[in-house]
């Protein structure tokens, strides 16, 4: 279970500062955040369902954007063309 | 030296490693070897961003073979130990911009400073609004085209964002000299980015009769 042994207060209340934590999230995830703020995210979703709750949709979220989202190859006779448009320049 | 690239303002050349010297006399053996090492590895995804900017395989091509020859010909202003790969992405986006965009006229494109002003009044849609579980695997495994479609569905400036940070993984300070920004509007255009395309692929998971 997820959310084994973790201590959430009510599920059902808006937290106030969700804003600001999925902000800091967001950081965090890109490693963009201070030592500060990773602090404050990781204490916070600690006792917060519903920031936790954002935390794990972002890194699904990221997760399914790089895992489905890079799926062009590069056509090899396109590299060929480079190639021979640079001797042409020359 | 003149700048090849009309959006780009000569501090942020100059912070891109690019010296300020009339047309190089390295030899072209030099250059080719410099071209071939340091922009080569790069093309798969310089590709992938092409054809994630102009959602046509040709216009992709074209834009790659553009950038690639802009490269080679401005090659005496990179400095070698700079990021090569964010210098590309650089000379692809202003390109993208100034003769693909214009060309194209970008239908359905949206001003973005609109849409920022649009999400900032609340009407747009809020994470909150969220419902679908984007977590479940069943949902993810299932998000295929899907992501695709998502991210595509967004204004250019916002997708750019996306692919330059998650799928590209370039850090905020990069990304800033690649598109020309301040560091703040990159993590603020990214946070809006990300909401949009939560709530996106939140629909489209509904639409596929998740919840």
């Amino acid at each position: 279970m997820r959310w084994l042994g973790r201590t959430f207060g009510d599920k059902t209340k808006r937290c106030p500062e969700e804003e600001h934590c999925l902000e800091l999230v967001r950081l965090m995830l890109d490693d963009e955040s201070t030592q500060e703020d990773n602090d404050y995210v990781l204490k916070h979703i600690d006792g917060c369902y519903q920031c936790y709750d954002n935390y794990d949709v972002e890194r699904a979220i990221r997760e399914v954007v790089q895992k489905k989202g890079k799926n062009v190859k590069l056509p090899v006779e396109v590299v060929t063309e480079i190639r021979q448009k640079i001797e042409v320049a020359k | 030296m003149f700048c090849p690239y009309s959006t780009c303002s000569p501090l942020i050349f100059d912070i891109f490693g690019l010296v300020e010297e009339e047309q190089s006399t390295k030899p072209d053996r030099q250059k080719t070897e410099l071209f071939e090492r340091e922009f080569m590895p790069h093309l798969e995804a310089l590709y992938n961003f092409a054809f994630k900017l102009t959602f046509n395989e040709d216009d992709a091509k074209d834009l790659l073979q553009d950038t690639s020859m802009k490269a080679y010909r401005f090659i005496h202003s990179f400095a070698q130990g700079t990021n090569a790969k964010a210098w590309l992405f650089r000379i692809m986006k202003n390109s993208f911009i100034n003769d693909y965009r214009k060309k194209s006229k970008a239908p359905g494109m949206v001003d973005y400073q609109e849409v920022e002003a649009y999400y900032d009044s609340g009407k747009g849609t809020s994470p909150r609004d969220i419902t679908v579980d984007l977590r479940a695997e069943t949902v993810r495994d299932k998000l295929g085209d899907e992501v695709t479609l998502a991210l595509n569905s967004l204004t250019v400036d916002f997708r750019t964002v996306i692919i330059l940070c998650d799928l590209e993984g370039f850090k905020y300070d990069e990304m800033a000299k690649i598109l020309d920004i301040p560091i703040g509007t990159v993590r603020s255009r990214l946070h809006r980015a990300r909401n949009m395309l939560k709530a996106k692929l939140a629909a489209y998971a509904a639409q596929m009769g998740y919840k």
